[in-house]
């Protein structure tokens, strides 16, 4: 953005949200120059916190006035570069969009504005007998705005689905300032299925300012166990045995020896220390099958060499059971300074193959690689452990994770399975489609947001940044930025 | 059903063997401008408006094999003319289903079903095709055949075209292979069934399934003559209007309790419930999946309400015809009414200035599934309003299909 233009943007904007509304000064706008994924980062120009729809709009309208690049941003907790000011311009932060403003049961659905935290959802619906399924691991931080953008899944996706099978509804500003509904608070949308085309498009195609969401009935009871392996193949049958037997776990989670040792440094549950992988095994619903089903599963685990089988004991240890799982990444700040979380997913089946890759690759590069996944969706989460301020570790890390994620696509998977493309991924993409998907995509991205000043830069590799252009050349700060090799690691 | 030549305006038919010879085919068509209207099992083509052009019809039942069955992974990926049954018939031998109730199983495709989004009573437990469709490729008004999502049940790489084709109504492009992801059989199914006097009654049942601890797979409330002598349901006496009908699946003991559960759970709020004959519950279900599609009902319409306000607008419908038949997918909030009766004034009529408002009354909206007479139907009538994002979709339609060949006129778009 031209010097001249922010000034009498930034006025402007105050205009819109008021002088606390926004922030212009560098120290400021450090904190958002990128989310969970560091490698690569960019300042935003401005950073500008609507409360209302109609602020969002106009917010919009300003930066198309001013032909500047506008992005928004939940909690900033995207580990892919979702909400990367990719050019600068205007950052939309929607955190102060914080409301729940119904809760239905009758009707069996919740509209929240983007802003709202995903764990505030289920706080409020405590004791109602529903809750709110899609459960990231970082939902104590993480917003439901965020959620969508990304479609996130967690560990309960197995059996209850993603963000996109329980949104309704939105409501949304369009990339020229129009505020839309698609869906609501019945279940058919009139017409295509925007709901589900905006769910999961990473902020590129509209910006979504309320949700309705699907509210879930809680199940009666549930039963979790904590299988112990002496080898990560034998707990990866063991995942394909309980879905073959045709059970359906609420949740099917592996953690490796590597990430036990800090996660029982951090919490103290009483891990084997010794042992090679632990499959975390929840079912779910009505009291009278889960006794039959805990039985069979313990069966199964068995079979396939498990040397025992824990089941929490009560409510308490289970939520300690949770907590070492949901904050897996968060003790990886035990076993070194940075880490880099990959999100590739295989078929179930492909699980052992995988695993063994993934230590084959972590010798090749000298990297120390730990694993926790959603097993039971296939959903891979190896975590790569080096020091940011090595260069030469951070090229070797880069390396290590194209490579597996190559091997993912090789064994019919996905690069993704929950944080997106981002800016990240964007070289995979033509690795997993072909030039019409993409040149689909495109079509897709085009109807929604012709200049391509919402969200440039991310998800497909031709992503037009026409309003990053200045004089019909691209922006320089967008070349910079999204060249792959990462200036971080350079 | 109506006779195919009589709902497409057809120069020709054209059966391709695969999806090379369909990509070439829709090509040729783009060059010469030329409608183009895909034929699954022909069993849905009165759904949507009557198509004014004449055009190719595009067969899609070459395309009908099973492409990877992966049955540890739960999903499968197969072309998108297979039948419904046919891909029962596959899954079957894994003890896995696609959970959906789908009526003409053996005729419907499952591109068809895609297209159309078509689903049934077990919604309530299991949703619909938009939950289960994970990668799809379509070919698109220009001839090119682009895919989306993949063959892992867990993926958010690039836009959802899955998502998008749904409920398309082959608009965008012509569905010619999917990967959906499936379930294990469940292991047992019952009904609980509950007679009621008036839609107040129904509403108290249905509202107790709000806090109930069972978990159902279906939740509807039947009325009407197609439901008064059924042979699960037994005779409804007059003076009662309907019946609520509650099914589950899962194991045997859960099963078992969660029917003993609903039936202690309405004897104490005054309703009198029957636990369907075990020998008559497959018969029941595919009664409810076939109910929308049965029989000669001048109209059938769909509407989609918040559920608490299905009562209030079966009680409008009622008012126009007391005699139609009414399938309620009631804990989802849908209302298929199969009407005979609709005064004077023209059908159009009846829906834009009666039924649509009264759906929107109730935050939802009314389209119709099949009307005998479907000339007479405008756009308006069919799919009722696209609402404020009605202008994203005609650009999106614009750009997938820019000589807008594919099923022309018959969806909800605009001019």
């Amino acid at each position: 953005m031209s010097a001249a233009t922010l000034p009498n943007l930034v006025d402007e904007l105050r205009g819109v949200v008021g002088f606390d509304g926004v922030l212009a000064a560098h120290a400021d706008l450090v904190v958002y120059e990128c989310d969970g994924f560091v490698i690569e980062k960019n300042c935003p120009d401005v950073v500008v916190f609507p409360r209302t729809s109609q602020q969002v709009a106009d917010i919009v309208r300003l930066a198309n006035k001013h032909g500047v690049p506008f992005v928004p941003r939940g909690a900033g907790t995207s580990l892919a570069g979702g909400c990367l000011p990719v050019g600068g311009g205007v950052m939309i932060v929607l955190t102060r969009m914080k409301a729940i403003e119904e809760i239905n049961l009758r009707d069996r659905y919740a509209i929240v504005q983007p802003g709202v935290v995903n764990a505030w959802l289920n706080q409020a619906l405590k004791g109602t007998g529903y809750h709110y399924a899609p459960d990231p691991s970082s939902q104590g931080a993480c917003t439901i705005g965020g959620n969508v953008a990304t479609n996130s899944g967690g560990p309960h996706t197995l059996k209850y689905g993603v963000t996109v099978n329980h949104v309704l509804g939105v409501e949304a500003v369009l990339p020229d300032g129009r505020i839309v509904q698609v869906g609501g608070p019945t279940e058919d949308s009139a017409g295509l299925d925007l709901v589900g085309a905006i769910v999961g498009s990473e902020g590129t195609l509209a910006i979504v300012t309320k949700a309705w969401v699907r509210l879930t009935r809680d199940p009666e009871g549930c039963r979790t166990m904590l299988g112990v392996y002496d080898s990560v193949d034998d707990a990866s049958n063991t995942i394909s045995e309980i879905i073959g037997a045709g059970i359906i776990p609420a949740a099917l989670e592996m953690m490796d020896q590597g990430i036990l040792v800090a996660v029982e440094q951090a919490f103290n549950f009483g891990f084997p220390l010794d042992a090679q992988a632990i499959l975390l095994i929840e079912v779910d619903g009505v009291e009278a099958g889960l006794d039959a089903q805990r039985d069979r599963i313990i069966e199964l685990c068995k079979k396939c060499g498990a040397r025992e089988v824990r089941q929490a004991k009560d409510a308490a240890e289970r939520l300690l059971l949770w907590k070492c799982r949901k904050q897996a990444f968060g003790a990886v700040g035990r076993l070194s300074p940075s880490y880099c979380t990959q999100d590739g997913v295989v078929p179930r089946t492909k699980l052992p193959h995988i695993s063994r890759r993934i230590r084959e690759i972590g010798e090749k590069y000298s990297v120390r690689i730990v694993n926790v996944f959603h097993a039971g969706d296939g959903n891979i989460h190896p975590i790569l452990l080096f020091d940011e301020r090595d260069p030469e570790q951070i090229m070797r890390v880069l390396a290590a994770s194209t490579e597996i994620l190559d091997e993912c696509i090789n064994c019919g998977g996905s690069v993704t399975g929950e944080h997106g493309i981002g800016v990240e991924k964007i070289g995979f993409m033509h690795k997993m489609f072909t030039i019409e998907d993409i040149d689909a995509m495109e079509r897709l991205r085009m109807a929604f947001n012709p200049d391509g000043r919402l969200s440039p830069c991310k998800m497909l590799p031709t992503a037009g940044a026409c309003g990053m252009e200045q004089n019909g050349k691209p922006h320089e700060k967008a070349i910079v930025q999204i060249r792959p090799g990462r200036r971080a690691a350079l | 059903m109506i006779a195919l030549t009589e709902l497409l305006p057809l120069s020709d038919t054209l059966t391709p063997a695969d999806q090379a010879e369909l990509t070439q085919i829709v090509r040729e068509a783009y060059v010469d401008a030329t409608p183009i209207y895909p034929i699954g099992g022909g069993t849905s083509l009165d759904f949507g408006l009557a198509p004014r052009d004449a055009g190719l019809g595009l067969a899609m039942r070459g395309l009908k094999r099973v492409i990877d069955y992966p049955a540890r992974d739960m999903t499968i990926t197969v072309e998108a003319g297979i039948t419904i049954d046919a891909l029962a018939a596959s899954l079957a031998k894994e003890r896995q289903w696609l959970p959906i109730d789908l009526p003409n199983a053996h005729q419907a495709t499952l591109g068809g079903v895609i297209a159309t989004n078509t689903y049934g009573a077990r919604r309530y437990g299991n949703g619909t095709m938009r939950d289960y469709v994970i990668g799809i490729a379509a070919v698109d008004g220009r001839g090119s055949m682009f895919h989306g999502g993949g063959r892992v049940v867990k993926n958010v790489a690039g836009y959802d075209f899955c998502k998008l084709l749904t409920g398309s109504l082959g608009t965008l492009g012509v569905i010619t292979q999917v990967t959906l992801k499936v379930k294990p059989r469940p292991e047992c199914s019952r009904f609980v069934a509950c007679r009621v006097r008036n839609l107040q009654a129904a509403d108290r049942l249905l509202e107790s399934m709000v806090t109930t601890r069972t978990m159902p797979a279906a939740v509807e409330l039947l009325i009407g003559p197609a439901w008064q002598n059924d042979a699960a349901l037994g005779q409804l006496p007059a003076g009662e209007i309907g019946v609520v009908v509650v099914g589950f699946e899962g194991t045997e003991p859960e099963v078992a309790w969660m029917v003993s559960t609903l039936f202690n759970q309405w004897h104490r709020l005054g309703g009198n419930p029957v636990a369907v004959p075990d020998d008559q519950t497959e018969g029941l279900w595919t009664r409810l999946a076939q109910f929308p599609v049965e029989g000669s009902a001048a109209l059938v319409i769909k509407a989609s309400l918040r559920p608490s306000r299905t009562q209030n607008f079966i009680a409008g419908i009622l008012q126009i015809d007391p005699s139609c038949d009414i399938q309620s997918h009631a804990g989802n909030g849908n209302v298929i009414a199969r009407l005979s009766q609709f005064g004077s004034g023209g059908i159009s009529n009846l829906l834009v200035g009666a039924l649509q408002p009264a759906a929107v009354e109730h935050d939802g909206k009314v389209i119709v599934l099949s009307y005998n007479q479907p000339s007479e139907l405008t756009r308006q009538a069919v799919w009722g309003s696209t609402g404020d994002a009605g202008s994203i979709m005609e650009e999106i339609k614009r750009r997938f299909d820019p000589k807008n060949l594919l099923n022309r006129g018959r969806f909800a778009y605009a001019g």
